[in-house]
C-alpha cells in the first residue's frame, strides 16, 4: 500500500494566532502530503470524531498563549475513543518545564518556536509512516 | 502472517457494515491507497438493503458548492437522514500534497452523530475527482449511511468519473451574465441531474435560471425533465424544493433498479 | 561595478574616487533589501534627497506635513507614556501587579483579560485550566472594580484590551460612575477595537461577525465622543498584521486603509470627522528592522495627516496627528538564548522613539517562552528609564530628521505604503479586500517569504540559524496564576451570579438584544446599561454573537 501521509494540524483551547500553522501546513503540503488545516477554537471532542473519521496519521496541535495546558484532556479522549496509536506533536510557546510534562502524558514530541521548518516536516513524515505502518502492517 | 490487505479490507468492511465507524475509516484508508475491491465485494454493497442515495455535487470553484453541502445536510439531517460526505480538494500537480479544506466548510454539522466526513485529495486524476472515490462511495452507501455526498472540485467540464460514482449528479451554477452559461461546456448539461444556481438572493439569479432551462430545452432527449433550482445559502431559500427533488430521483432510481 | 551602488553625483571626482575604493575593497558585496523590500545602499547622500523642500517635506514639529512628529514638544516635553501590558489571574492579583509596576515607573494603567473574556466568556463556560493564564479574569463591574482599586479614574490613563462590543469599557464606566468620577474625566483607550486586524489576523480578539463587529464599533465611538470625550474609542491595530507576517510597509498600508474604511463608517453615520478623528490613535508593533521603522513611522506621520484632510474632509489640526502606541515586536524574540531579546528590545524600542511614538510597551526578554515573569517584566521598563534618562533619547526631536538615509527610506516607505494602499482601495476598500480574502493572502505570501529567507539563512536570527550554542539557558518557566485562588474566584463568581437580580439581568438583555437589532439604537449605550444591570461580559457577548453571528475568520493556506 502506497502512503501518502495524512495530517491534521488545528488549535484547541482560546488562541487565535494562526500564522505559524499557516507555515506549517504549507510546508507539509509541499513536501507531499495531505494536510487537513482547521480554524482555531476546535472542540476537543470535535478533533476526536474528526480524527476518527479521517483517520490522520498524525495530529498537530498548534499552541500559542498556554493552550498546551489541555493537551492532556485531548489525549484522553483521544485513547478512550481507542486512537492512542496515533501520534500527537505540539508546536508553538511551550516552556520547558510543561514540555516535559506533555511528553510525560502522551505528546510524542514539542516544537518550540525557532524550529527549523524541515525537521518539523522530516519528524512528522517519519511519525506518519510510522504510524501508518502500525496500524496497516506490511 | 500479516493479512493482504484484500483480507484486511474484508475484515474491516464487515465490522464496518455493523457499525463500527473505526473500521469504516481504516476500510476507507485501505481503498484509497490501493487496495483492490473485488466486483463481487462491491455487489454486495450495492445490493444492500437501504443501499444509500449517491449525490454528487460539482461545479466551478466559487460557484458555492461548500454552501450548498451544508445547506443540504442541514435539511437531510432535518428529515433525519444520516449522511457521509466524502470531500475533494485538488491535489498540488508540483509537490503531489494537499490542503484538505473542505470539511471545515461543513462545520455546523460535523459534529452530528448522524454525519461522517471523509477528505480526500483528487491525486491528479484529471477529471477532478480521486480514482478510489467512487468505490468509497459505494462503501458509505452500502454501510447504511441514508445519503452519501461527494463534492468535488469542479471545473465546468464534463466529468465522467462522478457519473460512474453517483446515482444523482447536481451542478452548481453561480449567477452571472449570460456568457459565463454560454461558457458550460456541453459536458456538463449532459451529466447533471438537477442543475442549482445558487446565490439566489441576487437579482442575476433568475435570468441564469431562465437561460439554462433554454439550454435545456433545446437538447434532444432526456433533457427536458432535469430540474432547474435556485437557492441561496443565504436564505435557504429553494433548499427543501431540492431536496424534495433529490429525494424523488432516489425513488426513481430504486423504482427502475438502474445501479451504475 | 556592483550593481548595489550608485556613486552620488554632487562632486563628480570625490564620487567617483569613493566608487573606485569601495568596489577595489568591498570584495563580494550584498544586495541589500529590508523586510518591506525596498533596496537599501551603501551610502545615500544629497543626490538621494536634498532637503531643499525642507518645508514641504519635513516641516516642523507639530505642523503639516508633521514629518517630524505631531507636536511641538514631542518627547522632550512630555515623555512617551509608558504603558506596560498587565494581565494575570484573578482582579486582586491584578491589582497588586499593577502597584508595583505604578511603583516601577509606569504612568498608564493597560489591562489584559484572561484569554477566555477575549474569546467571549465567562469563567465558568470554558476550561479552568485556562483561566488566569496570561491575563485577569473579568466578568462583570465589580471585578473591574477589584482591578482597578486605588487607582484613580479622573486623573491615571486606562487602556482596555477590550474588542467589540466592548463590554470592559462598559465595566470601566460603570466602575466610575460608583466611585462618583465623571465620566467626562475618564482617560483611556479602547485598544483591540479594530474588528478587522482581528479578522485578518489575530482571531483571538474576533467575536461578532464582521457586519455586527462595524456596527457595533461605530456605536462606540458615537457613544464615546457623546460621553466619553477623552476617551480614545478607535484603535486601528498595525501591530497583528505585521505580526502575522506582513511587511512593515504592508502592515503600515493595512492599517491606514483600515482608519479610512472605519472612518467613513463614521461619516456615513453622521459624525463629525473633526469630533472623531482626534480621538483616533493607532497601535503598532515595532521590529527589529531599526530604520525601517523608523521610516515607517515617519512616513504614516505624512500620509495621515493628508489622508484626514483629503480623503475625510477634516479641518482641525487636531484631527490631523498620527497618534501612536508602539509595541516592541515578541515576532522578533527567541526562545534560543533568551537574554538576547534584551538587546533585541532595546533596539525596537529605541526605534519607537525615533519614530515619535506617544506610548510605549516593551516586551520583557522571556515573552517568547512564556507569559512573561515579574524579572522580565522589570527590565522591560528598566530599558525605557536608560533610553530616556542615561541615553537622553528625548533631548532632541526627530534627531535623524535630515539623515540622507532616513529620508530617502522615508519617502520610499511612503511610496510603498501607498502602493498597497492603491490594491485594498481597488478591491473596494478594507472592509471588501478582508472579506474577499485579498488581505490575507498577502499576508501570508510575506510569511512565507520571510520563512523562506530564514530557512536558507538569508535572513540570520541569532541563536536560531545562526551564532547557535549547544546548551542555550531558558527561563524557569511561566508565571501560573494560583489554583486555589481561582477556584475562589469561580466560587464567588457563581455565588454572585446566585444572589443577582434575575429579572432586571434579563430585562437588560432583552433591550441589548432590541436595540443590536433595530438600525436606529446605539448598542454601546445598552452594552452599558447591561453592565450597570450586572449582566456578565459572558452574556452580553451571547446575546450579541446571537444576533450578529458568532465571528469566524477565514480559513486559508
Amino acid at each position: 500500500m502506497t502512503i501518502v501521509p495524512k495530517v491534521l494540524v488545528t488549535k484547541i483551547g482560546l488562541d487565535g494566532h494562526d500564522r505559524g500553522s499557516r507555515i506549517v501546513t504549507a510546508a507539509l503540503r509541499d513536501a507531499g502530503m495531505e494536510v487537513i488545516y482547521t480554524p482555531p477554537w476546535q472542540e476537543i471532542a470535535s478533533v476526536v470524531k474528526l480524527v476518527l473519521e479521517e483517520d490522520v496519521d498524525v495530529i498537530g496541535i498548534s499552541s500559542l498563549a498556554t493552550d498546551h495546558l489541555i493537551v492532556p484532556k485531548l489525549i484522553e479522549a483521544l485513547a478512550a475513543a481507542g486512537l492512542a496509536h496515533k501520534p500527537v506533536i505540539v508546536g508553538g510557546i511551550v516552556p520547558d518545564s510543561d514540555a516535559r510534562a506533555l511528553e510525560a502524558a502522551g505528546v510524542a514530541r514539542v516544537f518550540h518556536p525557532g524550529s527549523a521548518m524541515q525537521d518539523i516536516v522530516n519528524y512528522i513524515r517519519a511519525a506518519a509512516e510510522r504510524s501508518r505502518a502500525a496500524a496497516y502492517p506490511v | 502472517m500479516p493479512a493482504t490487505d484484500q483480507e484486511r479490507l474484508a475484515r474491516e468492511v464487515a465490522l464496518a457494515r455493523g457499525g463500527d465507524r473505526g473500521a469504516l475509516s481504516r476500510a476507507l484508508t485501505l481503498i484509497e491507497n490501493g487496495a483492490l475491491v473485488s466486483t463481487a465485494m462491491s455487489a454486495e454493497w450495492q445490493g444492500a438493503a437501504g443501499h444509500g442515495h449517491r449525490i454528487g455535487l460539482t461545479g466551478a470553484p466559487g460557484a458555492g458548492k461548500s454552501t450548498l453541502a451544508s445547506a443540504l445536510i442541514g435539511e437531510f439531517l432535518h428529515r433525519d437522514r444520516s449522511i457521509a460526505v466524502l470531500a475533494v480538494d485538488p491535489s498540488s500537480p508540483l509537490t503531489g500534497g494537499a490542503v484538505l479544506g473542505d470539511r471545515v466548510r461543513m462545520s455546523a454539522h460535523a459534529d452530528d452523530p448522524r454525519v461522517f466526513i471523509r477528505s480526500m485529495a483528487s491525486r491528479g486524476n484529471p477529471g477532478g475527482i480521486a480514482a478510489a472515490t467512487g468505490v468509497c462511495a459505494l462503501l458509505l452507501a452500502g454501510c447504511h449511511y441514508d445519503i452519501v455526498l461527494i463534492e468535488t472540485v469542479g471545473t465546468g467540464q464534463s466529468e465522467v468519473a462522478i457519473v460512474r460514482a453517483a446515482d444523482t449528479i447536481i451542478v452548481v451554477v453561480p449567477p452571472g451574465a449570460g456568457d459565463e452559461v454560454q461558457a458550460l461546456k456541453a459536458g456538463v448539461l449532459e451529466i447533471a441531474h438537477v442543475l442549482v444556481v445558487s446565490k439566489s438572493d441576487l437579482p442575476a439569479a433568475a435570468r441564469t435560471a431562465s437561460e439554462l432551462s433554454s439550454s435545456l430545452a433545446l437538447r434532444a432527449g432526456r433533457r427536458g425533465d432535469v430540474p432547474v433550482v435556485q437557492v441561496s445559502g443565504l436564505t435557504d431559500q429553494g433548499i427543501k424544493a431540492l431536496v424534495d427533488a433529490l429525494e424523488n430521483q432516489r425513488k426513481a432510481n430504486a423504482d427502475s433498479s438502474l445501479h451504475l | 561595478m556592483n550593481r548595489s551602488v550608485e556613486a552620488p553625483v554632487l562632486d563628480a571626482a570625490a564620487a567617483r574616487q569613493w566608487q573606485r575604493e569601495y568596489d577595489a575593497q568591498i570584495g563580494e558585496d550584498r544586495v541589500t533589501a529590508n523586510r518591506s523590500g525596498i533596496p537599501v545602499k551603501a551610502l545615500y547622500s544629497p543626490a538621494d534627497w536634498d532637503g531643499t523642500r525642507y518645508l514641504d517635506d519635513l516641516g516642523y514639529p507639530g505642523q503639516p506635513p508633521f514629518t517630524r512628529g505631531i507636536y511641538p514638544t514631542m518627547h522632550r516635553g512630555r515623555t512617551w507614556t509608558q504603558r506596560q501590558l498587565v494581565g494575570l489571574g484573578t482582579p486582586t492579583d491584578y491589582n497588586l501587579r499593577l502597584k508595583e509596576l505604578l511603583g516601577q515607573g509606569i504612568t498608564a494603567v493597560s489591562l489584559i483579560p484572561c484569554n477566555s473574556v477575549f474569546r467571549g466568556y465567562d469563567m465558568d463556560e470554558t476550561h479552568a485550566e485556562l483561566l488566569g493564564t496570561c491575563g485577569t479574569v473579568i466578568n462583570h463591574a465589580g471585578h473591574m472594580d477589584e482591578a482597578l482599586a486605588g487607582v484613580d479614574l479622573a486623573r491615571v490613563s486606562c487602556a482596555m484590551n477590550d474588542p467589540s462590543p466592548f463590554t470592559l469599557l462598559a465595566f470601566l464606566l460603570v466602575t466610575a460612575r460608583r466611585r462618583g468620577v465623571d465620566w467626562r474625566e475618564v482617560t483611556g483607550t479602547s485598544n483591540q477595537s479594530d474588528y478587522l486586524s482581528h479578522f485578518v489576523a489575530n482571531h483571538m480578539f474576533y467575536r461578532l461577525a464582521n457586519a455586527g463587529a462595524r456596527r457595533v464599533l461605530v456605536d462606540q465611538i458615537a457613544f464615546a465622543i457623546e460621553h466619553v470625550p477623552k476617551w480614545n474609542p478607535m484603535s486601528v491595530v498595525g501591530q497583528h498584521t505585521q505580526q502575522a507576517g506582513a511587511t512593515p510597509a504592508e502592515a503600515a498600508a493595512f492599517t491606514l486603509a483600515t482608519a479610512i474604511q472605519n472612518g467613513e463608517d463614521c461619516i456615513a453615520r453622521g459624525l463629525d470627522p473633526d469630533r472623531f478623528l482626534p480621538r483616533f490613535t493607532f497601535f503598532f508593533d515595532i521590529s527589529v528592522s531599526f530604520f525601517e521603522e523608523i521610516a515607517k513611522f515617519r512616513a504614516m506621520r505624512r500620509l495621515w495627516g493628508r489622508i484626514t484632510r483629503e480623503r475625510l474632509g477634516a479641518r482641525t489640526p487636531s484631527s490631523w496627528r498620527f497618534k501612536f502606541h508602539g509595541q516592541t515586536s515578541g515576532a522578533d524574540l527567541t526562545r534560543q538564548q533568551p537574554l538576547n531579546n534584551v538587546a533585541r528590545v532595546t533596539v525596537q524600542a529605541m526605534a519607537g522613539i525615533f519614530g515619535g511614538l506617544q506610548s510605549l510597551h516593551t516586551d520583557a526578554y522571556d515573552e517568547a517562552v512564556s507569559c512573561p515573569t515579574e524579572a522580565g517584566a522589570r527590565i522591560a521598563i528598566a530599558t525605557q528609564n536608560i533610553l530616556k534618562e542615561e541615553a537622553h533619547l528625548t533631548d532632541v526631536i526627530d534627531p535623524l530628521g535630515g539623515s540622507y538615509y532616513v529620508e530617502a527610506m522615508t519617502d520610499a516607505m511612503e511610496a510603498e505604503i501607498a502602493r498597497v494602499m492603491a490594491k485594498i482601495d481597488a478591491a473596494g476598500g478594507m472592509y471588501a479586500a478582508a472579506e474577499s480574502g485579498l488581505v490575507q493572502r498577502m499576508i501570508g505570501e510575506s510569511a512565507l517569504r520571510f520563512q523562506r529567507q530564514v530557512d536558507a539563512g538569508e535572513q540570520t536570527i541569532v541563536g536560531v540559524n545562526r551564532y547557535m550554542v549547544a546548551d542555550d539557558t531558558v527561563s524557569p518557566g511561566q508565571p501560573k496564576p494560583d489554583p486555589e485562588a481561582m477556584k475562589r474566584h469561580l466560587a464567588s463568581f457563581r455565588h454572585w451570579k446566585d444572589a443577582r437580580d434575575g429579572a432586571g439581568v434579563k430585562r437588560a438583555l432583552d433591550a441589548l438584544a432590541r436595540a443590536a437589532e433595530s438600525p436606529h439604537d446605539n448598542v454601546m449605550a445598552e452594552i452599558v446599561n447591561a453592565a450597570e444591570a450586572q449582566v456578565t461580559h459572558g452574556e452580553i457577548c451571547a446575546c450579541l454573537r446571537n444576533v450578529y453571528g458568532f465571528g469566524k475568520p477565514l480559513v486559508a493556506v
